[in-house]
């Protein structure tokens, strides 16, 4: 379902020489699978992340996802493939704030070109929220602002989501709660999940772990400019 | 409900202007005003310009004392300004025989009740007169014209309206144009009818015998044949010949003709204010769309986040241009919306002045072609104002502003 060979990548210091960030020599992931990936902050997560969604562009290697080889394709293509295929959940949740719950799941429904206003309250019924769609995300908990990130990460029913530190906000109740969300909603979707995070208690209460120490190349901390 | 495609970015660039209230107001606000103001310029102009000239009487000439053609207009059909002079019984026989007059009435001027003029004719041009083409005088019911030799009086319906005039009431005149308590006639009128409206300067004016103005106690008895006006029906080409003869042979009368072009010199005196006019517009304008690149270019650093939001939900760069371009189009749309209702209002209150004043109805709620134009123009600086923030949009870096987000 997704893999890439020779993976690299590259951010500039001010002075113009390269700080290599990403060094992945392969990396594979089956369809359905979950893997957490934990390691120091600043060492590359995020930009791992990103050239995965198709954020960030290598500067060397190949990424394939769902058949596709990404750096074929073009921004336009890159921007639909993740509309429709990938999911994505920040540490800060990243809602919009001048919009409810439900139209947070609306807007991305709209990106991957597909409106179901029934299938996304069904949805924030599922992470708990029925009482709560219609209220935009300052008038709602921490807790309940990460439910609505985990609806609208998973409501295009994505192949692969990917979750950067998706409980860094959370106290330890609500950190559970949401990881078994989101446990849920990936296997009801038969989606792939690569979740990063620091936090060995999150990274414990998955069966496959990886250290990115051992995947990454790049030995160093860089200096990342997202993680 | 969001769909995809325009619907999401219209309800983006909707929500987005909510976000930030107080700016988006300010914007359609300024835009508004300035919009309202330029169609309210042209408006009362044309409108003014048209009603007066409609607002004739259904006369095309007028003859007065020698001077100025605009002020022997302006007293006789208009009711206002000074009367230059008068003219003699005489005159008035003479220029009523002229094979080329179809119709005249004498008019004189000089007296008022409670500041409405009081103007003494013969009876004959509100039983023979069409004041419009097809349209005669007509008396509310109850009521009947004045009889030419009786303290009688027929009162305009807009002086009716004001001061409550009613047949059967009686009242002093006042001596001269405007109302001074101890100016008071020893004369008492009856009214005995109401007009009904026509739209035209008539409904300020109460009605009386030309007799009454000039047999009023406390004139001068050796002004007793004297007239102020006399208003005329034109036969075809007539007016170039007493043209001809009063104006440039003659040295004792002038003859106000036509009164069209007479009424156009009046409105070309006041074309320097309709430009000041259009250029506080303009500036107001050009004001209004400053505020809403500023509106739009201070809420960037904020929107940069919220883009990059929408990029990393599968948004394209276009969709996020289209954000920004239609946010400005929206700000100008609904300041254009605005500037039609603000004009309406303008149009409704000038015009009300104006009726107040001159009697000149004017039609303030009439559809003008120039609000096409308004919409036109303000969609065009609305895509100007949002070009540069939307080209800001289209360049802005997904990966750069996930460092915020990150």
């Amino acid at each position: 379902m997704l893999r890439l060979e020779n993976l690299k990548k590259s951010y500039r210091d001010g002075e113009g020489n390269p700080i290599p960030v990403v060094d992945v020599s392969e990396f594979f992931l089956e369809q359905g699978s979950i893997i957490a990936l934990y390691g120091d902050s600043g060492s590359g997560k995020t930009t791992f992340l990103n050239l995965i969604a198709g954020i960030l562009t290598p500067d060397h290697g190949t990424l394939k996802f769902a058949g596709c080889c990404l750096h074929e394709l073009d921004e336009n293509q890159r921007d639909q493939l993740r509309a429709k295929s990938i999911g994505y959940i920040f540490q800060s949740f990243h809602l919009l704030q001048g919009c409810t719950a439900l139209e947070n799941l609306l807007i991305a429904m709209s990106f991957a070109g597909k409106v179901d206003s029934s299938k996304a309250k069904e949805l924030l019924k599922v992470v708990g929220l029925a009482e709560r769609m219609n209220y935009k995300p300052n008038e709602l908990s921490i807790g309940q602002q990460q439910r609505v990130a985990l609806a609208r990460a998973v409501v295009n029913q994505p192949s692969l989501v990917l979750a950067d530190e998706p409980t860094g906000n959370l106290d330890q109740r609500n950190t559970q709660v949401s990881l078994d969300i989101l446990k849920e909603l990936c296997e009801v979707n038969e989606a792939s999940m690569i979740i990063v995070s620091h936090d060995p208690k999150v990274i414990s209460s998955f069966e496959t772990k990886m250290n990115w120490s051992d995947l990454n190349r790049v030995q160093e901390n860089p200096v990342s400019k997202n993680d | 409900m969001i769909k995809p495609g325009l619907q999401v970015i219209l309800f983006l660039a909707i929500r987005s202007i909510q976000r930030h209230a107080l700016s988006s107001f300010i914007a359609i606000f300024s835009i508004s005003m300035a919009g309202g103001l330029v169609l309210s310029t042209w408006k009362i102009n044309q409108e003014t310009r048209r009603a007066f000239h409609i607002s004739t009487s259904g006369f095309d000439a007028v003859l007065g004392a020698r001077g100025s053609k605009l002020q022997i207009i302006l007293n006789s059909l208009f009711h206002l300004e000074d009367s230059p002079g008068n003219l003699t019984w005489e005159q008035y026989e003479l220029i009523k025989s002229n094979r080329g007059v179809k119709e005249a009435y004498p008019i004189a001027v000089g007296d008022n009740y409670l500041g409405y003029r009081l103007v003494g004719t013969e009876p004959d041009l509100f039983e023979k007169h069409e004041w419009n083409p097809g349209r005669s005088y007509e008396v509310k019911p109850g009521g009947r014209i004045f009889s030419s030799m009786a303290k009688e009086a027929l009162v305009g319906s807009f002086v009716a309206d004001q001061i409550g005039l009613k047949p059967g009431d009686q009242f002093h005149p006042y001596h001269g144009l405007d109302f001074k308590e101890e100016n008071k006639h020893e004369d008492i009128y009856v009214v005995v009818g109401i007009l009904e409206p026509t739209g035209t300067p008539t409904d300020r004016v109460i009605w009386i015998p030309i007799k009454g103005i000039q047999l009023m106690e406390g004139h001068d008895p050796t002004m007793a044949h004297s007239l102020s006006a006399v208003l005329l029906k034109l036969k075809g080409a007539a007016g170039f010949s007493l043209h001809t003869k009063y104006n440039k042979q003659g040295n004792v009368a002038t003859l106000a003709w036509p009164v069209a072009s007479t009424l156009s010199s009046f409105f070309d005196k006041f074309s320097w204010f309709q430009k000041v006019l259009e250029l506080v517009a303009g500036l107001v304008a050009i004001i209004g769309f400053f505020i809403i690149i500023l509106s739009l270019r201070t809420s960037m650093n904020e929107k940069k986040r919220e883009f990059a939001i929408l990029r990393c939900l599968g948004a394209s760069r276009m969709v996020v241009t289209s954000i920004v371009l239609f946010q400005s189009l929206t700000l100008a749309l609904l300041g254009g919306v605005g500037g039609v209702a603000f004009h309406y209002l303008l149009n409704l209150i000038s015009f009300s002045i104006i009726r107040e004043n001159t009697g000149v109805m004017m039609n303030s709620v009439s559809f003008d072609p120039m609000i096409f134009y308004l919409f036109g123009s303000v969609l065009v600086l609305g895509l100007i104002s949002g070009v540069f923030p939307s080209f800001q949009a289209y360049k802005n870096e997904l990966s750069e502003n996930l460092k915020i987000i990150s």
